[in-house]
């Protein structure tokens, strides 16, 4: 069975939380090069909110204002909320013009890397194993060369 | 299969037939392409209602040709009063300058027709032929013929003008002419491409991105590029003319950046018009010596992009460097994964290798100091995600059985990698030139650890890292009785035991241990891979081998440039030049334009190199293949502020002269020279400021 579509009052909830986690993960996050801001504008019906987000010296500093940017990106409420639970992702949806953006394409490239893993998708070391591997892979050697070896 | 003509600039190409016209081709790429998008599927010229027949074709420019057509098959015409010349080129859009011309006493009543249409395939769609999701809409409106395609949001549109008023409908445009005695009529066609962005403009003015130039302006761009290259003399014409054409080549290929609006280069026409990480990364690595300025771009552009996540999908991981990077529909809906696809399991490390050969040419301390991070993160990749098995190897295996690659290693063809018998491993694998790079990132990355990270602690423990890895890799990789080194290690712990030219990227790499470099080449140049025309991929009497396979049998450009530079690099200096005297010869044979991949036949049984059926060409690594053998004929080499020159020339050669070489030396010249009564090579550089 599938689950409720989050409201809209969860959805503001779960960006203004998003937001205010960049700049503590600012600093694992962006690289020193990294300089700019980047204005988020989530589009909610009629209306919409904006995000700037000035990063620099790899920090980041989070607020409300509209005012021009380096980068504006445009995208609905829907995708954003994709985004930062990792059900879509940001370049997939540029190229099919559901996100538009303006200005410096770099800086948003850095700002997606704030995006968490794809839902199910994780370090792919889990998904095999070889904890025998090392023990018949010396005795491949020993097979392939006993001349060597004596 | 019909011969094509292409023309390019970057990333907008058109393929047509000798007649210039473009028939409807839902399974083979001949049309109009831009951004990964079909725009124009087809162009037919038409006079009174017949076909022309092309008398002769000037590839003028690789932005640029010229078609002489005459009314009707060549069967049933004799002295016809009416030509046709068809001149057209491309520049982000597309131009052409029809001429009806009349040679007769009489004026001409004609009817000129050109059939259009647009299908807005995505290359994907090509390759494996599909529906569209959505109709095209087509509308005629003040003279102009627009094909509209939109998917939500998506929205590609070709729009073609015409100078002199037609007929327009929806299916093309129809000119009722007539050309009076000795008299021509001209129009210009004109075709604009469309990718909608935001604020309903096209993306490329939302982004600054360049628009269309014109040819003038592609001529002067491409005069500024020859002209800032090193000039290059030698006795051997094919050396000359292969070098021009291959300069040219890549200058073809460069395309805007939309990340970085700076120009990278495009990997191999007509599939591969887009981003690739390793054969960016091979390209730059190629022709450094000649053209370092490819180098920071494509380096920004790869940090830029560079995994973050997890997402199995995409098989992206935290430190990875992409693999693929596609614009067109199945991207954006995810039909495919290259948004950007990170399937490729060797581009990781090549990144820190071009980082560190960059700048060991250019002194540039600003480019290794800025991506750091992502150096460091790439080489954490090696270790932790990279290391599927946790045994000391990077390995690959798809998490996107559906849509992702089988094998993440240059040969990524579904059968490249197989046993002697021929049988296939399971997966996760392990090729052995993905070792041999994860030993040289480790030791490029120590040497940036010390000089330009202010960090020995990280650099020795790198090098202790790459050290273990030698021993290991020398250990589990040898085949003993065989004498090389297998293709991979499989998961069960066996090695996967084919004779490949993957054992020639070892030396590049410096894996190899000395006492066993001559056994190495010994295979490389010996009856099984060398094919006297190059180095096979796969050697003979492999169960797999085909003359004409992909991966297991034919010779690549390529591999063979690298393959020559680990021959140098072990200082096999008389080997080296064979390999690159084959590739000259063969060059000479496609008009000094290195195919992506010729035939693996014996040079004894064909006296030219047998083409591929469907190799792209141009090629990125390919044009930069004789860049690369030119360095290693020179032996050019970076140490400290000065640049070493070492040649050793082959036999038919007896001079080459390399002026201008561009560096952390300023400029410099190389001289190599072959005294015509001796085996001995003389050298002799001269710098200047």
């Amino acid at each position: 069975m599938g689950s409720m579509p989050p409201s809209r009052r969860e959805l503001t909830r779960e960006r203004e939380t998003f937001f205010r986690s960049l700049p503590s993960r600012a600093g694992r996050v962006l690289p020193c090069w990294a300089a700019g801001v980047v204005l988020i504008k989530v589009e909610e019906g009629d209306g919409g909110e904006f995000w700037r987000v000035a990063m620099r010296d790899r920090a980041v500093v989070v607020d409300r204002g509209s005012e021009p940017a380096d980068a504006t990106v445009v995208l609905s409420a829907d995708l954003f909320h994709d985004l930062i639970t990792g059900a879509d992702q940001l370049i997939a949806a540029l190229l099919r013009n559901e996100a538009t953006v303006v200005g410096e394409v770099a800086l948003l490239l850095v700002f997606r890397r704030f995006f968490p893993s794809a839902p199910g998708s994780g370090d792919p070391r889990d998904a095999v194993g070889g904890s025998r591997w090392r023990e018949r892979m010396d005795e491949t050697v020993a097979r392939s060369t006993p001349a060597e070896r004596a | 299969m019909k011969p094509l003509v292409n023309i390019l600039d970057g990333n907008t190409f058109l393929v047509s037939d000798r007649q210039g016209d473009v028939d409807p081709s839902p399974a083979f790429p001949t049309g109009l392409f831009s951004y990964d998008t079909r725009f124009l599927s087809t162009w037919q010229l038409t006079i009174d209602g017949g076909r022309l027949t092309a008398l002769s074709v000037d590839d003028l420019q690789y932005y640029e040709s010229r078609f002489f057509l005459v009314p009707g098959e060549p069967t049933h015409y004799v002295d016809t009063d009416i030509s046709v010349i068809r001149h057209r080129t491309i520049g982000g859009s597309f131009d052409e300058d029809l001429a009806v011309l009349n040679e007769g006493n009489e004026p001409a009543e004609l009817v000129v027709r050109v059939e259009m249409g647009a299908d807005f395939a995505d290359l994907f769609e090509i390759k494996n032929p599909a529906r569209k999701m959505a109709p095209v809409t087509v509308t005629v409106r003040d003279g102009l013929l627009c094909f509209t395609y939109r998917r939500d949001n998506f929205e590609r549109q070709t729009v073609v003008s015409s100078s002199v008023a037609g007929d327009v409908d929806e299916h093309g445009m129809t000119f009722r002419i007539q050309v009076p005695a000795h008299a021509e009529w001209r129009t210009r066609l004109h075709v604009a491409t469309n990718i909608l962005g935001a604020q309903g403009r096209d993306f490329r003015d939302s982004l600054r991105l360049h628009r269309p130039r014109s040819a003038a302006q592609i001529a002067e761009a491409l005069t500024r590029w020859l002209d800032a290259t090193p000039r290059l003399v030698s006795d051997s014409e094919t050396l000359t003319s292969t070098y021009r054409r291959s300069l040219t080549d890549l200058a073809a290929l460069r395309y805007t950046s939309v990340s970085t609006a700076t120009h990278l280069v495009a990997a191999g026409l007509p599939w591969f018009m887009t981003l690739f990480g390793r054969d960016s990364m091979f390209t730059c690595l190629q022709s450094l010596p000649f053209l370092p300025r490819l180098t920071p771009p494509t380096i920004t552009a790869l940090a830029l992009a560079q995994g973050s996540r997890f997402d199995d999908f995409r098989d992206e991981e935290p430190g990875k460097i992409l693999h693929e990077l596609r614009y067109g529909e199945s991207a954006g809906f995810e039909e495919q994964p290259h948004s950007p696809y990170f399937g490729s399991a060797d581009s990781t490390m090549l990144f820190v290798i071009l980082l560190d050969e960059y700048h060991r040419w250019t002194g540039d301390d600003t480019l290794a100091k800025r991506f750091e991070m992502e150096a460091r993160a790439a080489l954490d990749w090696i270790d932790t995600y990279g290391d599927l098995l946790g045994t000391g190897y990077v390995w690959y295996q798809t998490r996107n059985p559906e849509t992702g690659l089988q094998n993440q290693c240059w040969k990524d063809s579904w059968d490249s990698i197989s046993y002697a018998d021929g049988r296939l491993p399971g997966f996760p694998r392990a090729t052995c030139e993905l070792q041999g790079y994860a030993y040289d990132a480790k030791m490029r990355g120590a040497r940036l650890a010390r000089l330009l990270w202010d960090d020995p602690a990280y650099a020795q423990r790198l090098e202790h890292e790459a050290a273990e890895l030698k021993d290991r890799f020398n250990r589990d990789f040898w085949v003993g009785d065989g004498r090389y080194y297998a293709l991979a290690l499989d998961a069960e712990g066996g090695q996967v035991d084919a004779l490949s030219s993957n054992i020639g990227h070892l030396l590049w790499s410096g894996i190899v241990d000395q006492q066993r470099a001559a056994d190495i080449v010994g295979h490389l140049l010996g009856p099984r891979l060398f094919s006297g025309w190059g180095i096979r991929t796969l050697a003979t009497g492999n169960g797999r081998y085909n003359h004409l396979g992909y991966h297991v049998g034919t010779v690549w450009p390529f591999d063979n440039s690298i393959i020559a530079w680990g021959l140098w690099r072990y200082g096999f200096r008389e080997e080296a030049a064979i390999v690159c005297q084959a590739m000259l010869d063969a060059a000479r044979y496609f008009q000094g334009r290195l195919p992506e991949a010729f035939a693996g036949y014996d040079r004894k049984r064909t006296k030219y190199p047998v083409q591929y059926p469907t190799a792209c060409s141009p090629q990125a690594w390919s044009a930069g293949t004789p860049l690369l053998l030119i360095r290693v004929l020179l032996g050019l080499q970076p140490h400290g502020d000065h640049l070493v020159v070492d040649p050793a020339l082959p036999d038919s050669i007896k001079r080459i002269e390399l002026l201008d070489i561009p560096g952390r030396w300023g400029v410099v010249d190389a001289l190599g020279r072959r005294r015509p009564d001796t085996n001995h090579n003389e050298r002799d550089s001269a710098s200047r400021s």
